[in-house]
């Protein structure tokens, strides 16, 4: 954060070794001081991946984890059950779900699709003509999973392609629909829509609302909104987004440890009794949440450290929106910044962004290959101490114009940049020095 | 024998022995090193039942929160250069440690849950693909861990297989009586041209715990044609002897957390390299999927591995006894069974079984006078010992067979692990005693 465009910070400290405050906001300080576990040297802009956890809710884990290893009958029997409980309550509230009963807890996603695909999967066999929808850019471990149980049954998957870069909501919803009648051509059935809330790679915030809306105007089954980046980086609220499935990781963007996210269930959804969880134990047949909630010894803390996380978010000011409404003007600022200095563009317009944002990299560095997009990662990781996802975006045939160009070629590569609360801006001026080291000194990758 | 100077009383325990002031060579762990180790277990409470959650020593979780760290320090780092050969090393250690042959029949999973969910999912496959015709069985023990059952219910039952339980008796005398079952069931499954597409099989049973000839099993079921074998071992591990070329079944899974002291969780899912072991997936599915289950279970989307990580540092805790893990298992053993005994002396009621057919726990007759006549007794009972007498162990009831009279009815699993003294017992004994001669009975306790 800039420290003197930050209006947290106090002004005119006068002699008093303590910055008057304002208010009881965590200070700037503190903020660094909550993540001072994380790698000194190295601009961490890729808060994406794997997310970030602060001191306080790290030291509220290990409470938890002690608390099992002390007396785990006790906490078995005692102290599970009802913390999970609470946890799943402030999810509840966080998301605007009607009943408690729709919210599950899970590790991650990748488990919450597992969960899901394989109900949907259940019902397919070879005779039937059913078909499930997702994008081409849906993250991959999404993909294998619906090879695993919808391909595997006998389903058909129709891929709708994401335009990138994009410009405008609109060409999204333009290539849904037409992704759309492909699936029901033939007289097929489209069992499932499966839509990223934000994709990963390319990242671009998606209008689920409409797309939601437009399934149900068609048709469709069941609708699957895979939100892994959305808590903590945009409002959530599933009744307006209207799917019958939604989940997000909590360890992204919400400041968990690894790992925890939520799975909502809509109630109404005439299959949620179908639902389990593939791990089956004792809670067999109770629902999901019930299920999810005990599938054998393991470490359950990172479930029970949501009223930790909400403790933290709210030292914030304007806590949890404040934070996200901060993190998208600075990515987007970090981003413009970016694409100056290199003489590129941004992969999509600022309100199709959240936290993160595509910024093109120079073509001199000739990317010509998702290898090529990962040589660089490593090169950038290992020499420059800067941590960045790329992306390779191949040219479209026949496109010419609408290309993404510089003064010196086809943009094929993208990095995807995110902000965090404990992100600084010195961050990414040593990744806009990287790359211009890499071009100037034509460093081999 | 050195003289356990832990105890307050002169009774010699089984322990380790001191080190030799001469050793040259690294010094065994000391019995006041060993308490050091689990001081984070809560004082107050006489936990003999390590067989439900295990335990992990200090030194361990110091080695695991070093991992967690790692991770969070920069994870893309850690993902990319640290994870996978960390997984690989822990592999490979479980592979010597059960002589299984190559390290890929070894895949490391959260729990013995996960490793049953694994094995049946692909028996579903097999019933929803036509492979398997409807009808097909699977036989399981009558005291089958309640969560496999519940397993076989929801893959099997469900997909359209009919599944037969092996009645075993309780108290039990020999392993002849458990195999003569054993067979039974297998021609009830075979009435009828059915195929018997798959037996499970406890190698230690958790309630009540019982110590089964697994491997006269396994070779009962080549001879009569079944499938495949799962022996679901989640308490083998670090508790009696695990050997894959002696066992010899196609699937074996045991929790490295409950007696192998490692933090929770982490259990290994072992499957021979054979034709008919192909197509076995983690139900999450992640970017290495079909990749084979080991590379599958080693990436299943972000979250914690490091109890998966930190089994090297576990087999040096272990070393550190005399005799390493044969030595604690023997040690755990003898002490079970001497316990047992002191209690059921004091008690005087019986063991469950032979000392031959228990590792480190052992079934203890409780007095008939404490009235244990359903499930819920014997819950409410657990409850009362652990809130008003600080003793942690898990009560079975055993159901009077008709025509039966006057028999014990109620049994603890006491367990035997290294942070275990003889003071834990005589407080378990001294709570029941006192139950007894308050006239306490189950019929007392509130709903």
């Amino acid at each position: 954060m800039d420290k003197e465009e930050d209006p947290r910070n106090g002004v005119g400290n006068g002699t008093t070794t303590k910055k008057p405050r304002l208010s009881g906001f965590i200070t700037d300080s503190e903020v660094q001081s909550e993540f001072s576990h994380h790698e000194a040297g190295v601009a961490r802009i890729n808060n994406g991946s794997f997310g970030c956890c602060p001191g306080s809710v790290l030291a509220a884990q290990r409470s938890w984890q002690l608390c099992f290893l002390q007396q785990p009958d006790h906490f078995y029997f005692s102290v599970l059950r009802p913390n999970l409980l609470r946890s799943r309550a402030l999810v509840q509230t966080l998301i605007n779900a009607d009943h408690i009963d729709e919210v599950s807890l899970v590790d991650n996603a990748t488990t919450a699709a597992a969960i899901v695909l394989q109900q949907i999967g259940r019902r397919f066999s070879h005779h039937q003509n059913d078909a499930v929808v997702m994008f081409s850019c849906a993250f991959p471990a999404v993909k294998k999973s619906i090879q695993a149980y919808v391909t595997h049954a006998g389903g058909s998957v129709i891929e709708v392609d994401l335009p990138f870069p994009v410009k405008s909501n609109t060409e999204v919803i333009t290539e849904f629909r037409k992704g759309l009648s492909k699936a029901k051509s033939g007289g097929r059935k489209v069992r499932l829509a499966i839509i990223d809330h934000i994709t990963s790679m390319p990242s671009v915030l998606i209008p689920v609302r409409e797309l939601v809306k437009i399934c149900r105007e068609e048709g469709v089954d069941q609708v699957f909104v895979d939100a892994a980046h959305a808590i903590g980086s945009v409002p959530v609220d599933v009744q307006q987004i209207g799917a019958d499935f939604y989940v997000s990781n909590l360890y992204k963007w919400f400041f968990a440890p690894p790992s925890v996210a939520f799975l909502y269930c809509r109630r109404s959804n005439a299959s949620s009794s179908e639902i389990h969880h593939p791990v089956v134990s004792h809670e067999y047949g109770n629902g999901l949440p019930i299920e999810s909630s005990w599938i054998g010894t393991r470490d359950y803390t990172p479930q029970l450290v949501v009223p930790a996380i909400t403790d933290f978010v709210n030292r914030f000011e304007g806590g949890s929106e404040g934070i996200m409404r901060r993190n998208h003007v600075q990515v987007l600022k970090m981003g413009k910044m970016l694409a100056e200095a290199w003489g590129t563009s941004l992969g999509s317009p600022p309100e199709m962004c959240a936290s993160m944002v595509m910024v093109g990299l120079p073509s001199k560095l000739c990317i010509s290959s998702d290898d090529d997009a990962m040589r660089l990662r490593s090169h950038l990781r290992e020499k420059y101490g800067v941590e960045v996802p790329i992306y390779y975006r191949a040219p479209k045939n026949g496109e010419g114009e609408c290309e993404p160009k510089d003064k010196d070629g086809l943009i094929t590569g993208y990095a995807r940049i995110s902000h965090q609360v404990y992100n600084r801006i010195d961050d990414y001026f040593k990744f806009r020095d990287a790359i211009n080291r890499i071009v100037l000194e034509e460093d081999l990758y | 024998m050195a003289s356990n100077h832990l105890n307050g009383d002169s009774h010699i325990l089984h322990h380790p022995k001191k080190p030799k002031l001469s050793s040259t060579s690294t010094s065994l762990i000391t019995p006041s090193e060993i308490q050091s180790e689990f001081c984070h277990h809560d004082p107050s409470v006489a936990r003999i039942n390590n067989g439900s959650f295990g335990s992990c020593p200090t030194s361990v979780i110091k080695a695991q929160q070093v991992l967690q760290l790692e991770f969070l320090r920069q994870p893309d780092h850690f993902y990319f250069n640290c994870l996978k050969e960390g997984i690989l090393k822990s592999r490979t250690v479980i592979k010597q440690l059960i002589n299984a042959r190559h390290v890929d029949e070894v895949s490391i999973v959260d729990n013995a849950t996960t490793a049953a969910a694994i094995v049946l999912q692909r028996i579903a496959w097999a019933f929803a693909e036509g492979r398997f015709d409807k009808g097909d069985v699977a036989i399981m023990l009558h005291y089958a861990y309640g969560a496999v059952k519940k397993s076989v219910e929801a893959y099997v039952t469900r997909a359209g297989g009919c599944v037969i339980e092996v009645q075993m008796p309780f108290p039990v005398n020999s392993n002849d009586e458990i195999i003569h079952e054993f067979r039974k069931a297998l021609e009830r499954g075979k009435e009828n041209g059915r195929k018997i597409r798959l037996a499970v099989i406890d190698h230690i049973t958790s309630m009540p715990c019982v110590v089964i000839p697994v491997k006269e099993l396994v070779k009962i079921c080549r001879e009569e044609g079944v499938d495949q074998v799962f022996v679901d071992a989640a308490h083998a591990i670090g508790c009696t002897d695990v050997d894959m070329q002696d066992i010899a079944a196609d699937f074996y899974t045991s929790n490295l957390h409950k007696w192998f002291f490692c933090p929770p969780s982490i259990a290994f899912l072992y499957s021979r390299s054979s034709p008919k072991c192909l197509d076995l997936h983690h139900p999450v599915v992640s970017h290495e999927y079909g990749n084979g289950l080991a590379m599958e279970s080693a990436w299943i989307g972000t979250r914690d591995y490091s109890a998966q990580l930190v089994v090297p540092k576990v087999l040096d805790f272990v070393n550190r006894f005399e005799g390493g893990i044969e030595g604690i298992k023997k040690m755990n053993h003898d002490n079970a069974v001497e316990m047992g005994q002191m209690l059921a002396k004091a008690w005087g009621t019986n063991l469950g079984c032979p000392p031959e057919m228990c590792a480190s726990m052992i079934m203890v007759g409780l007095p008939a006078s404490l009235a244990i006549s359903s499930d819920s007794d014997t819950l409410k009972l657990r409850a009362h010992l652990r809130e008003n007498f600080g003793v942690e162990v898990p009560l079975y009831y055993r159901a009077p067979k008709d025509g039966e009279v006057g028999v014990i009815t109620g049994y603890a699993r006491i367990s035997y692990q290294v942070y275990n003294k003889f003071e834990d017992y005589t407080k378990f004994r001294d709570a029941i005693n006192k139950l007894v001669c308050d006239g306490f009975s189950c019929n007392l306790l509130s709903i």
